[in-house]
């Protein structure tokens, strides 16, 4: 889910207090579509500034990607060998469980199996 | 606001590494030791700050959010002015344009700016985990670290791994970038690395994430920076050698192209460089050495072809081509920048670049001097905002002769 601008129809990421387009305060919590294209990426192969559970997933692949609604985030890259990440990969979304009800939205390659996630999982 | 104020003096601590054997010496030790040598530079006293203005950089180590206020309580001056600076390695230079502001509107006459900060004292939110407060709260705790981001080196990396696939950066390229640095922090007595590498030790230095390297890294230390600016008339009364801020130009929070879907490749400084050359009235082929906020090597490059120096794009083979040495046709980070230097905390390290620029242009830069300066430019670079190099860029033209 991201926020829209209820006036210009923006889609905001990360959550901001009013639309960086428009300056509108209206901003819901609509339902996005869970795909985008890899704009940018890196390969961390060390754990710097964050919790060293992280060393169990090194190399974590990260990318930054253009969401289809059009704003762009950072999120892990799943499911996918670090030499096989491309700028301009499509991916999609899946959503891991962080406990408490918690999930993150981390992305794999689009296949044709993944191409649609099933409802009940945004 | 051509030459309307001039930097009469200058100072930078030596650096800490903060190892065991050596004296702990907190910020606001570092902040009276480097004002102390700026003071002493500009041979003027803290007495001369009474009813002035005192400027200060935020530090990881701050113990109050009132940062400048505690300082000048903590130096005892009594400031008629207080300027903040929290633009990150942008804050000496936007401090600078501020000090200038404040001196021309006539409120003040002079300002004492200083900042130092100790990122290696600062305890983790948690045992076990190097968090600095900076890192463990707001958008990267709750959007970035969760989710994969190891740090500003990934942070950064998504930039030069996004230039390279619109361009072409080779590694040789922001190598000799990394290796020129050293070679001028062999000359820099302060430099806290000042053991020369060759390209192939860059070359060979670990990667850790994808595509930046160890030796694209600046250290972390312990330190601190401050200079001293005034009105003009008054800067020629204090020094022979006063250095003018001929232009500058200031840009925050730049998109090239749309807000959602910016390019990346492109910086701020594309959009204050020609306010900084418009007021200084000085064509790009006089500026005589450029002292960039390297805190990457490729930053160096991107922020080369965004003062136009080449066309965006050409950066790497613009470095390769040029001489980048002291002495050569493209002077660059004469004093070993912040890759060898070091960086005294994320808002302190951008002292450097002007700092050097002062050094040089008063002829001080002894075996680094660069014969005949006379004009030379520094910036600053700030902040790192979600998905984009640098919330803020700043350009500063400085000339030692009006």
């Amino acid at each position: 889910m991201l926020q829209r601008c209820g006036q210009c129809g923006t889609y905001n990421f990360f959550p901001k207090p009013w639309c960086i387009e428009c300056g509108s305060r209206d901003l819901p919590w609509v339902d996005a579509k869970p795909s985008g294209t890899i704009y940018s990426f890196t390969v961390s192969r060390v754990v710097a500034m964050n919790y060293p559970a992280w060393e169990r997933e090194l190399p974590v692949v990260v990318a930054l990607l253009n969401l289809d609604d059009g704003p762009r985030m950072y999120a892990q890259v799943i499911g996918c060998a670090p030499e096989s990440i491309f700028i301009g990969q499509r991916v999609v979304a899946c959503f891991e469980p962080l406990g408490s009800g918690l999930v993150i939205p981390k992305f794999r390659p689009q296949t044709d199996e993944s191409s649609s996630a099933p409802a009940g999982q945004r | 606001m051509r030459g309307d104020v001039a930097i009469v003096g200058y100072g930078r601590t030596p650096f800490s590494r903060a190892k065991p054997e050596e004296p702990v010496l907190s910020v606001d030790d570092y902040i009276a030791w480097a004002a102390e040598l700026a003071l002493s530079s500009a041979g003027m006293s803290k007495a001369d700050f009474d009813g002035q203005g005192l400027a200060v950089a935020h530090a990881e180590t701050a113990h109050t959010v009132n940062w400048s206020a505690a300082t000048a309580e903590n130096l005892g001056i009594n400031a008629k002015v207080l300027i903040r600076g929290d633009q990150g390695g942008a804050s000496a230079s936007t401090m600078l344009i501020r000090a200038a502001a404040m001196i021309k509107s006539g409120t003040i006459d002079r300002v004492l700016v200083v900042g130092a900060d100790t990122p290696l004292r600062i305890p983790s939110v948690a045992p076990g985990l190097p968090l600095s407060p900076e890192r463990s709260r707001g958008v990267f705790w709750d959007f970035q670290g969760p989710f994969g981001i190891m740090g500003a080196t990934a942070q950064f990396a998504f930039v030069y791994q996004r230039y390279k696939h619109q361009f072409q950066l080779r590694p040789e390229q922001t190598g000799k970038v990394a290796v020129n640095n050293r070679f001028h922090a062999t000359l820099h007595p302060g430099a806290i690395y000042r053991k020369p590498f060759a390209l192939e030790d860059y070359l060979q230095s670990r990667m850790l994430s994808d595509p930046i390297r160890l030796l694209d890294c600046v250290p972390i230390v312990n330190g601190g920076l401050a200079f001293v600016v005034a009105s003009k008339e008054s800067a020629r009364a204090i020094t022979e050698r006063p250095v003018y801020l001929l232009g500058f130009g200031e840009s925050n929070n730049y998109y090239h192209g749309s807000r959602s879907q910016p390019d990346i490749t492109t910086t701020g400084f594309a959009q204050a460089v020609p306010d900084a050359f418009a007021m200084a009235g000085v064509a790009r082929d006089q500026i005589q050495f450029f002292q960039p906020y390297d805190d990457y090597p490729f930053i160096s490059i991107m922020t080369i072809e965004d003062w136009g120096f080449c066309d965006k794009g050409s950066g790497g083979a613009f470095v390769e081509e040029r001489d980048l040495r002291f002495n050569g046709d493209f002077p660059l980070s004469t004093d070993g920048g912040q890759l060898s230097g070091g960086q005294p905390g994320g808002a302190v390290g951008g002292f450097m670049p002007l700092v050097e620029a002062v050094t040089q242009l008063r002829g001080e830069a002894g075996e680094r001097q660069i014969k005949g300066a006379t004009i030379g430019a520094s910036c600053g670079f700030g902040g790192i905002p979600y998905g984009r190099p640098g919330r803020s860029c700043v350009s500063l033209i400085f000339g030692n002769d009006l």
